[in-house]
């Protein structure tokens, strides 16, 4: 009976895998199967379907392997599907088997076993295997040479590879196709690198990274896609990756210097993908700004003019910040090099904080005249991004003081609401005791101006037809420190002012007033011939000029006697007024450029202009002569003492107890925001100190200070 | 109160030099405040703390007082008080440089003889100080008996050493190279 059952559903399984399903019943058979579980001959049932199922698999085994060519993966597909249906139609069959007697035998379940089987004796036979690799390794290898394949038949032998099992799939096909492509690209990086440019061999690499990734996409399991992908940017980015960035001529430098926005972010995205990618571009982009900046530094020609060498700071960091912008992500570890770079390099030249002053004192004269409220902040943000990097922003405040007040002074400031505003970011940027004297300037203005309004109110009738006066009175310690010089004022004009002096005093009791002559100006009309002209000039060319009402013929002594002017001054005037072209109101005998002290001086009455005002002052601001420079520098080291004598002082009434070593970590960190202090003079500082009992050396340990309430 | 004068005259009894160092070691044990006097009460002290009290005995017992002057424990302080000892204004801190080099002769020129000759070398070319304080004084002692020389390996400038000593050794490696 059971034989009978048995040779039942053998016939039926031959019938299934040669595809005559049309004459079975599926009841009938199912209930065959049932019984033979049932009547305990699952065991029976069970190697009967794996010897009926191997046996059939043999055969179709032969079939494959006998196909030629493109045949062969045609006809794996063809009869893995088949395989499929039947082994479904199989299972629907054997269901009760597979319900009771396969779990509690611990059997394979009859799909996985059908499964298997095909493993074992179709795709791991000795002709198949090797065979299928190859052949699906070629086909990659063709689409990768450029040709069309028949990629809906690779995912299907694929997904087969992948239903038979997660390690059938990676050993059978997806290492020796990493181990192929690894060869692969290792060797078109090389061809590439040897033929291309940089903009060139990126372009490629990313070509070729995103062929593989549709690849996967296409035909390939999901998982292999980031192994695949890391073999192509192995081979054809992390081993090249110095070499490309230091490719001659088209290089990272190279499109850095050229804005090739597209390239650089080519190699960004691609570089970002392989370890220290990132860290190569950067450091060779940290060189080459440091050199560029270096460069521009100490270029004798570039720093004649310092507005030209801010302007071209200026463009330096607008073209790198476009590039970080556009190519790199605005990834910040960019944006920190480009930064620590400018602070490396504004910082080697020592003028820096100078110039930078003279660039601002620039903008406000002429530089932002008719701009719009908004384009005047933009160009205000920059300087004071360009004043962030400064380290000795204290440099920076002085001359910045000695700008303004010129500024000031002459009434050349474009608009006062930028002056203000610069103001405010400075103080934003460094807090109220950096901007509180700056303040006091404007103060001093407008209430100079209440004050010269009420003077000729009560005064007005008294001085009648004489000169018309107007002083700015400045308090003191809020305008930069000026050495009081000698000067002999014309009669009239020292009338007016005392006039004014005691005005002033008389409501002012308690304080005193000093001429500042050399920071003055004044307006004469003058008569050469029959043209008159109005001439705009310095307090002191105006005492030099008056002599000339009372005499001709003056000596350089004689005009040194009368005028008291201190000498270099004295030459820098007489110079502006009898040797500039165009300005030459004086005459000069011998005609030499340079002013001698055997000179005589006359009025020179052939003396003409197109222009009716001529200006012949001098109070811009310029560039400080070598002299001036280190006058500067000195005051600058002197006011830095005090500095850091209270941070000694307030760190160490903190912390009571410090080492030598951090102090001088701590002081440094203190002033940072003003400046870099020297360790010597620190030290210096603290011995200083010492002496003067604010701090004692530790009696048992030397190496500690000690602060002393 | 022995004057300057009165101390030359105690110096011949004692048969020894007055710019001997062992008058200075005498003050110290007196704790003198004043360079060339001595008060009444200074030299009861200083007599009975070397139970003397004859000019023989005081001259027999200065070379116990060397000794004991020269015990390490002593000496710091004994060095200490050599510079005090020779401010002679009230308010004065720091001794010129002339003095301090025939000082340092005096006080350390035997035990530091190199470091010693080097220094003053030092102090007699440069420019830069016209006087040393307290602070540099005992600095320059802690420096002989801590560093070795004349290599200087052991010296670091980044440590609170005076600024001075800093430009001593230098002063001194520049000559050497």
């Amino acid at each position: 009976m059971l034989k009978k059952i048995w040779k039942i559903l053998e016939q039926s399984i031959h019938e299934i895998y040669n595809h005559n399903t049309r004459g079975l019943s599926f009841e009938e058979l199912y209930r065959n199967a049932y019984n033979m579980v049932l009547h305990k001959f699952g065991e029976k049932l069970y190697s009967g379907l794996v010897s009926t199922m191997t046996s059939h698999l043999k055969e179709i085994a032969l079939s494959i392997e006998a196909s030629q060519g493109a045949l062969f993966l045609e006809e794996l597909d063809r009869k893995w599907t088949e395989h499929n249906k039947a082994l479904q139609m199989i299972r629907d069959i054997l269901m009760y088997m597979d319900r009771t007697f396969i779990p509690s035998t611990h059997r394979t379940p009859v799909h996985e076993l059908g499964l298997n089987l095909w493993r074992d004796n179709i795709v791991h036979t000795v002709k198949i295997q090797v065979r299928l690799k190859d052949t699906l390794l070629e086909l990659v290898q063709k689409e990768r040479g450029g040709e069309v394949i028949n990629r809906g038949l690779m995912r299907n032998i694929v997904k087969m590879l992948m239903d038979l099992g997660s390690s059938v799939y990676q050993e059978d096909f997806e290492k020796p196709f990493l181990a192929v492509s690894a060869d692969f690209y290792r060797g078109e990086s090389q061809l590439f690198i040897e033929s291309c440019d940089c903009g060139n061999y990126l372009k490629k690499a990313e070509k070729r990274l995103n062929e593989e990734i549709e690849r996967v996409a296409h035909y390939l399991d999901a998982r292999s896609e980031v192994k695949i992908t890391n073999v192509v940017e192995k081979e054809m980015i992390e081993s090249q990756m110095t070499r490309l960035v230091q490719m001659e001529n088209s290089g990272l430098v190279n499109m850095l210097v050229d804005d090739k926005y597209e390239d650089l972010g080519r190699m960004y995205n691609l570089f970002r993908r392989v370890p220290n990618g990132l860290t190569s571009i950067r450091d060779v982009m940290t060189v080459h700004l440091r050199e560029t900046g270096r460069h521009l530094v100490s270029d004798g020609e570039r720093l004649k003019d310092p507005v030209d060498f801010v302007q071209r700071l200026l463009h330096i960091k607008d073209k790198h910040d476009k590039i970080i912008n556009l190519a790199f992500n605005n990834d910040k570890m960019f944006q920190n090099a480009l930064n620590s770079s400018f602070e490396y390099f504004i910082n080697l030249n020592t003028r820096s904080p100078e110039f930078i002053s003279l660039f601002v004192d620039d903008k406000l004269r002429k530089g932002l005249k008719g701009v719009s409220e908004e384009d005047v902040e933009i160009v205000l943000d920059k300087v004071m991004m360009l004043f962030r990097y400064l380290q000795e922003k204290d440099v920076f405040e002085k001359y910045y003081k000695q700008h303004l007040a010129k500024r000031l002074l002459s009434a050349k400031s474009v608009s006062e609401d930028a002056e203000r505003s610069l103001i405010l970011k400075l103080k934003t940027e460094c807090g109220y005791q950096f901007t509180s004297k700056l303040e006091g300037m404007f103060t001093d203005m407008k209430t100079s101006d209440d004050t010269m309004q009420g003077f000729y109110a009560a005064m007005g009738h008294e001085l009648g037809d004489g000169p018309a006066l107007a002083v700015h009175v400045l308090t003191t310690g809020s305008w930069p420190t000026q050495s009081t010089t000698t000067c002999n004022l014309p009669p009239e004009i020292l009338t007016v002012c005392n006039k004014f002096k005691t005005y002033y005093l008389g409501t002012h009791s308690g304080r005193r007033l000093t001429w500042q002559t050399n920071m003055g100006s004044a307006d004469i009309k003058a008569t050469f011939g029959r043209a008159k002209h109005e001439l705009n000039v310095s307090t002191y060319q105006m005492c030099v000029l008056m002599l000339f009402n009372n005499g001709d013929g003056l000596s350089y002594r004689e005009v040194e006697q009368a005028t008291e002017i201190p000498t270099s001054d004295l030459k820098r005037c007489l110079q502006s007024l009898a040797c500039a072209k165009g300005k030459n109101v004086l005459r000069k005998e011998p005609m030499s450029k340079d002013i001698g002290e055997d000179d005589t001086f006359f009025f020179n009455d052939k003396f003409s202009s197109k222009f009716y005002k001529v200006k012949i002052g001098t109070v811009v601001a310029q560039k400080e002569s070598e002299p001036e420079k280190q006058e500067t520098r000195q005051r600058v080291e002197e006011d830095r003492k005090p500095q850091i004598e209270a941070a000694i002082v307030r760190i160490m009434k903190a912390r009571r107890v410090l080492d030598h070593n951090n102090i001088v970590a701590e002081v440094t960190k203190q002033l940072q925001t003003r400046f870099l202090p020297n360790p010597v003079v620190i030290k210096k500082r603290i011995e200083s100190l010492i002496e003067r009992e604010f701090l004692e050396r530790d009696k048992d340990d030397r190496k500690l200070y000690r602060y002393l309430a | 109160m022995i004057d300057p004068e009165g101390i030359e005259y105690l110096c011949s009894d004692l048969e020894v030099e007055h710019t001997d160092v062992r008058i200075l070691m005498l003050a110290w044990k007196m704790q003198a405040e004043k360079q060339g006097y001595f008060t009444l009460e200074e030299w009861r002290k200083g007599l009975k703390a070397l139970r003397a009290d004859t000019i023989v005995k005081l001259k027999k017992a200065l070379p116990e007082l060397e000794n004991e002057v020269r015990r390490p424990s002593n000496y710091v302080d004994f060095y200490s008080y050599a510079f005090r000892y020779c401010l002679t204004e009230e308010k004065q801190k720091s001794i010129d440089i002339e003095s301090i080099c025939e000082l340092l002769e005096l006080v350390l020129g035997s035990q530091y003889h190199q470091q010693v000759d080097m220094f003053i070398q030092y102090l007699k070319t440069q420019i830069d100080y016209k006087v040393i304080n307290m602070d540099q004084w005992m600095g320059f002692y802690r420096f002989c008996n801590e560093i070795s020389f004349p290599d200087f390996n052991n010296y670091d400038e980044e440590l609170a050493w005076p600024l001075i000593l800093d430009n001593f050794v230098e002063w001194v490696k520049s000559k050497q190279s």
